[in-house]
């Protein structure tokens, strides 16, 4: 199922398709980070007071409250967007990363510049996030980043083939199957391969699709093969083309 | 070939590249020995042309995203700028900052002539409607400054002093940055404001004679800390206008291409914040000699400026005298 993507053209000139991350997910995942920030913040006056409970005095206690969120709230993104390529631990969560618009990936500029302007973002990046089709906030803007979607499939799936209930074997030779190629092959995997068709759909789709494909094998019209029954012929189709696609190269 | 003899014959390959991915992932590549980086680029290029050959003969498989997911995780593990190192930090101090500096030398005179015209609006102020000066004195935290009561000799809470400061001023830096973003707007509005407020007080201050302790206060940590505003406030003018005057770039990658080179002087300058912090923090308010103090903000001045304009430039060759060069031989 394809949705909307970005092709980004790599230096091999083929093109990978990214899937923008919506606002949505994307303001889970900061929610996400913050909620760690809090946390990490929370430690450190844990650690200090178990650390030195008597130092209470102002001075401890006021740059603990403030210079300590404040090195955490500007660090943490700048800091673990550089060390993990762009994917915070909240972005993992979610499943977005960010990346350059080149498809590479981001580097301590990029994340010292989208976090700056995060300040600003915060109020009027959402209005940037709509107004950009691929939901760029001002710092993703000025960074030249992105925030896409990572594919969660991390196998490949296996190829299924159909399974064949009409013929045993490919049968008879079919005149011109020489004539079919890739495009057929791929229509018939994909018709044999579907489930939940009742008997007489089925049927009917097979009549037209076997009445196409006897006009691209331009079988004459005496031929023993329009004879067969539509679901028998083209499972043998399948079988023959397939036979003769693999022994290609 | 079909998409089942395709799968077969390539499947292992994948799952190797996805192999190599999780361990790269785990650690970093610099982990990765030679060889095997070298085997993680062959796998990639082979399942980037596997992609490519997917989207041609198997274009609505469940197979062609498995592997454009694959790519595109392989991607970015591949391809990327220069790695940041500790090591190359004395080097930016050295040389990348000053000649960040130079070059951005047209933004720094127009964010000093806007903090000028900020200190002079101020000024004119008070000067001409003396009987609205508290009101037009924005931080009500300078108002005993105001009437002349200098802070000094209370360093008692001089750590908390610097601290806050010295977040509050980083901020402000990277607000002005930032403000870049916005054509630069945010960034004029700070400018003129952070002008406002030492041209009001100065005002104030020069009215009722207080000015040799008022500008001793201000002198020390003053310098350091209003030249990295101005500094920080070039790098957002520099965004702003790359935004107004993309040329024939559209303006967001103007605006990018912009960023990525400011971007090191707005931090570097921004990390000088800690010097200016900690001198107001401990020497602006502290019973030293005005003199001491004055002494302190023009060694700094001269430290800053001479590091600024002349660090990192190119060395001249000098003409030299060569006594056998000019004897005939």
């Amino acid at each position: 199922m394809q949705r909307d993507t970005l092709q980004i053209r790599t230096a091999d000139n083929v093109g990978i398709g990214y899937e923008p991350a919506g606002i949505a997910s994307r303001f889970l995942a900061v929610m996400l980070d913050y909620v760690i920030q809090a946390a990490i913040i929370f430690f450190v006056f844990i650690v200090v007071q178990a650390a030195a409970p008597d130092a209470s005095s102002t001075t401890v206690a006021l740059l603990l409250f403030i210079l300590v969120p404040f090195i955490v709230s500007t660090g943490y993104f700048v800091v673990l967007e550089t060390a993990t390529s762009g994917r915070t631990p909240g972005k993992r969560a979610v499943g977005i990363r960010v990346i350059r618009v080149d498809g590479s990936a981001p580097q301590l500029t990029e994340a010292l510049v989208r976090n700056i302007i995060r300040t600003l973002d915060m109020p009027l990046g959402v209005v940037a996030m709509f107004i950009n089709s691929q939901s760029r906030r001002l710092g993703d803007l000025a960074a030249g980043t992105l925030v896409v979607r990572e594919k969660t499939a991390y196998s490949a799936p296996p190829a299924m083939p159909p399974v064949l209930l009409r013929t045993p074997d490919a049968g008879p030779q079919i005149e011109g199957v020489e004539r079919l190629g890739l495009t057929e092959y791929s229509a018939l995997r994909t018709f044999l391969s579907r489930y939940g068709l009742t008997p007489q759909q089925r049927q009917h789709l097979a009549v037209e699709m076997a009445k196409r494909l006897h006009e691209r094998l331009q079988l004459p019209a005496s031929a023993p093969e329009r004879q067969w029954p539509a679901e028998l012929f083209l499972e043998r189709l399948y079988l023959q083309l397939a036979g003769r696609l693999q022994a290609a190269p | 070939m079909t998409i089942d003899t395709f799968v077969l014959r390539r499947q292992q390959g994948w799952q190797e590249l996805e192999r190599c991915i999780a361990t790269a992932r785990g650690g970093a590549l610099r982990d990765v020995s030679a060889k095997d980086l070298e085997r993680f680029g062959i796998l990639y290029r082979r399942s980037v042309s596997d992609l490519a050959i997917a989207r041609r003969d198997f274009p609505d498989e469940d197979i062609t995203e498995y592997l454009n997911g694959l790519c595109a995780r392989a991607h970015p593990l591949l391809y990327r700028g220069s790695p940041l190192r500790l090591g190359s930090l004395p080097s930016f101090y050295a040389t990348g900052l000053p000649r960040a500096f130079r070059a951005a030398k047209i933004y720094v005179v127009a964010s000093l002539v806007l903090s000028l015209a900020g200190v002079l609006a101020g000024w004119l102020a008070v000067a001409l409607r003396p009987d609205l000066a508290a009101t037009l004195i924005p931080h009500s935290l300078f108002d005993q400054m105001a009437r002349g009561e200098v802070p000094t000799g209370g360093l008692d809470n001089a750590g908390f002093t610097a601290g806050f400061i010295i977040q509050n001023n980083i901020r402000v830096a990277l607000l002005c940055f930032a403000g870049g973003a916005l054509l630069g707007l945010p960034t004029v509005y700070v400018l003129l404001l952070n002008g406002w407020t030492l041209g009001t007080l100065a005002a104030a201050v020069h009215r009722d004679g207080f000015d040799l302790p008022f500008w001793s206060f201000i002198v020390p940590h003053g310098v350091i800390e209003l030249s990295v505003i101005i500094f920080a406030g070039a790098t957002g003018l520099m965004l702003g206008d790359a935004v107004l005057r993309p040329g024939l770039l559209s303006r967001a990658d103007s605006l990018s291409r912009v960023s990525g080179r400011a971007v090191g002087l707005a931090v570097g300058a921004a990390s000088l914040l800690v010097i200016a912090g900690i001198i107001e923090g401990y020497i602006s308010p502290s019973g030293l000699p005005e003199a001491a103090k004055y002494f302190i903000g023009v060694a700094s001045a001269i430290l800053l400026y001479s590091w600024l304009l002349l660090a990192g430039r190119p060395q001249r060759s000098r003409p030299q005298m060569s006594l056998e060069r000019v004897t005939p031989a």
